[in-house]
């Protein structure tokens, strides 16, 4: 059996405040979500290397 | 802005007619596959991912047989939530509504279910060479009703006290149950055999796929509740949006859980009806943005715009030729 | 010889496609000067994400429902169909929100936004099936607490969540081919439209100054 490195079988750390309940994991990827989509557009582009869009 | 404003507007952005840069779309497609790729595996080599054992009709008589019992008398009754639950799977209510709009009763019953027949009675009538059993069986179907719900309501009533003896069987305080206990014992035995998850959904036909029955059996006990609960998973935990253990979960229905927190769904009867219907309209706003007033403008007031294309601006000046 | 006047269906077909979509629209070479953002490449990551749905979907698919449960390959390609469902979703919705605030529906590409938010729409069902086609307890617990939502909208009269095989048929073929169609449609519609246009700036946005109601301007339109 092929083990992860790190193991997230166990009950989940939850966040709360007043009535939002959400898994640490969730909030870690809407968290990310956002700073990414903050960073794609702030981050400058290299010019004309027209190799991503 | 007017119509015709828009509509001039529209035209300006049909086509740029401006400058143009070398561009290479499969090799962008290239890099981005392995982006992602890479991105998969990195987790997956990190994290991997989550796969608890299904519970069975059998684990759950093994490790809460009085739990066990208790569903079965609840469903051979009817009041279990299945047993009361309405389309579409049987017709003891009328099923979730909002104000004349019953969608689940104009489906009908689609997954008829007879909560007494399909998870006590069926498969005690299948057990053979045992006498005393048939016999219990037959006496409870012989009797009137009003001894029946005597009977199962007394022995629900005894079972708040029950405990389970070290052998799987349960320990009930003697009482008026007629012919409940036969029954129930020998259906524990059944289901702790590994025998009744089989009947349950083999009961059509050899070849299944439908475990509709075995799954609603368990769902009206507290097995599946309780792992649930451990893992986060309850409605009031915001469960849907979970995954078991700390794995991450399905975000993108944190507005669709979010309804079922607040009133007036978190107290309704209706909520799930209430919830579909929030969702379906704003669903539908969702993909009409484009003719929304008000959100179709929102883009030009908020200047979002002006750091992506600030190199554009920069370039071409305040016409934006 | 005498010369045919009806065109054929064939014909009529063709010209259509090709004059929506030349070759040089459909694999072009170079793109619009102002495309100059990160933002740009979630369009194309969520896309790939799909195409990694889609290969190790097809893996799983290969061995069979069960397989995955029992051995190690088989968790690990579970494990890439499970994290590149959460990168679809995750670039997806970046690619949404850059969309929404470039209002990339302007210049008659309101079928781009409209196919881009049903595919999103269907998706979401599409990942449910998956979900209740685990054969684990979680497939086990989001099957009996999901099947209330859709009884009470009457779905669950036909689209039975407990129910495995249509579940898995569901998942594995009918509706992944509904995402697939959906984002063949909306890929070609931004070949066909082109990537919408910077909204152009009126003297007084140039200057900066704070945002007083900009009006938009008309009638000059892209000289090149």
């Amino acid at each position: 059996m092929m083990a992860a490195i790190f193991n997230l079988n166990h009950p989940a750390h939850t966040v709360h405040w007043h009535f939002f309940s959400m898994s640490v994991a969730n909030v870690v990827v809407i968290v990310v979500m956002l700073i990414v989509f903050v960073v794609a557009i702030l981050a400058p582009f290299p010019g004309h290397r027209g190799t991503e869009r | 802005m007017s119509r015709e404003s828009r509509r001039r507007e529209d035209e300006t952005y049909r086509e740029w007619k401006g400058a143009y840069k070398p561009y290479d779309i499969l090799r962008e497609a290239t890099i981005a596959l392995g982006v992602v790729l890479g991105l998969a595996l990195v987790l997956t080599i990190l994290f991997s991912s989550p796969d608890l054992k299904p519970s069975t009709v059998q684990t759950w008589a093994r490790s809460d047989p009085v739990d066990f019992v208790t569903t079965a008398t609840t469903e051979l009754d009817g009041s279990s939530a299945i047993g009361g639950y309405g389309p579409p799977y049987n017709s003891a209510s009328d099923g979730q509504n909002i104000w004349f709009i019953h969608l689940a009763k104009w489906f009908g019953i689609a997954h008829p279910i007879n909560t007494a027949q399909d998870f006590v009675l069926a498969p005690l009538h299948s057990l053979t060479a045992q006498p005393a059993l048939t016999a219990a069986v037959s006496m409870y179907e012989a009797a009137p009703a009003n001894s029946q719900t005597a009977w199962t309501g007394a022995y629900e009533k005894a079972l708040g006290n029950a405990s389970a003896n070290p052998d799987g069987s349960i320990k009930v305080k003697p009482g008026n149950y007629g012919p409940l206990p036969t029954m129930m014992n020998s259906l524990l035995t059944f289901a702790q055999s590994g025998g009744l998850d089989g009947a349950l959904l083999t009961s059509k036909q050899f070849y299944q796929t439908d475990y509709t029955k075995p799954l609603l059996f368990m769902a009206d006990g507290g097995v599946l509740t309780n792992r649930a609960q451990q893992q986060h998973l309850l409605g009031t935990q915001w469960g849907m949006m979970n995954e078991t253990g700390s794995y991450p979960g399905q975000v993108w229905l944190w507005l669709y859980t979010f309804w079922y927190q607040i009133k007036p769904f978190s107290t309704s009867t209706n909520a799930d009806i209430l919830v579909m219907a929030v969702m379906g309209v704003l669903s539908i706003l969702f993909v009409m943005v484009p003719f929304l007033p008000g959100v179709r403008d929102l883009p030009r007031r908020v200047p979002i715009y002006k750091r992506i294309w600030r190199d554009h601006y920069r370039t071409v000046g305040a016409s934006g030729a | 010889m005498s010369v045919v006047r009806r065109k054929s269906w064939t014909a009529r077909a063709r010209e259509r496609a090709v004059g929506a979509l030349p070759p040089e629209k459909l694999l072009p070479d170079s793109q619009p000067s102002y495309m100059s953002s990160w933002i740009y490449v979630f369009g194309v990551l969520t896309l790939t994400a799909l195409i990694v749905i889609i290969a190790s979907g097809s893996i799983l698919a290969l061995k069979g429902p069960g397989w995955w449960h029992f051995t190690g390959i088989g968790l690990f390609f579970n494990s890439i169909h499970m994290w590149s469902v959460e990168l679809f979703f995750f670039f997806m919705v970046i690619h949404l929100w850059g969309k929404y605030w470039m209002a990339a529906w302007r210049g008659g590409r309101a079928r781009v936004w409209i196919t881009g938010a049903v595919t999103f729409l269907v998706a979401v069902p599409c990942a449910l099936s998956g979900y209740v086609s685990q054969q684990n307890f979680d497939a086990q617990w989001i099957s009996t607490q999901a099947k209330d939502a859709m009884n009470a909208s009457g779905i669950g009269a036909f689209w039975n969540l407990m129910n495995f095989g249509q579940m898995y048929s569901y998942h594995v073929f009918l509706l992944p081919l509904a995402v697939v169609a959906l984002v063949i449609a909306h890929v070609l519609l931004v070949r066909k439209h082109g990537i919408v246009p910077p909204f152009e700036l009126s003297e007084a946005q140039a200057k900066p100054a704070s945002g007083a109601g900009p009006a938009p301007d008309s009638g000059s339109g892209g000289a090149s």
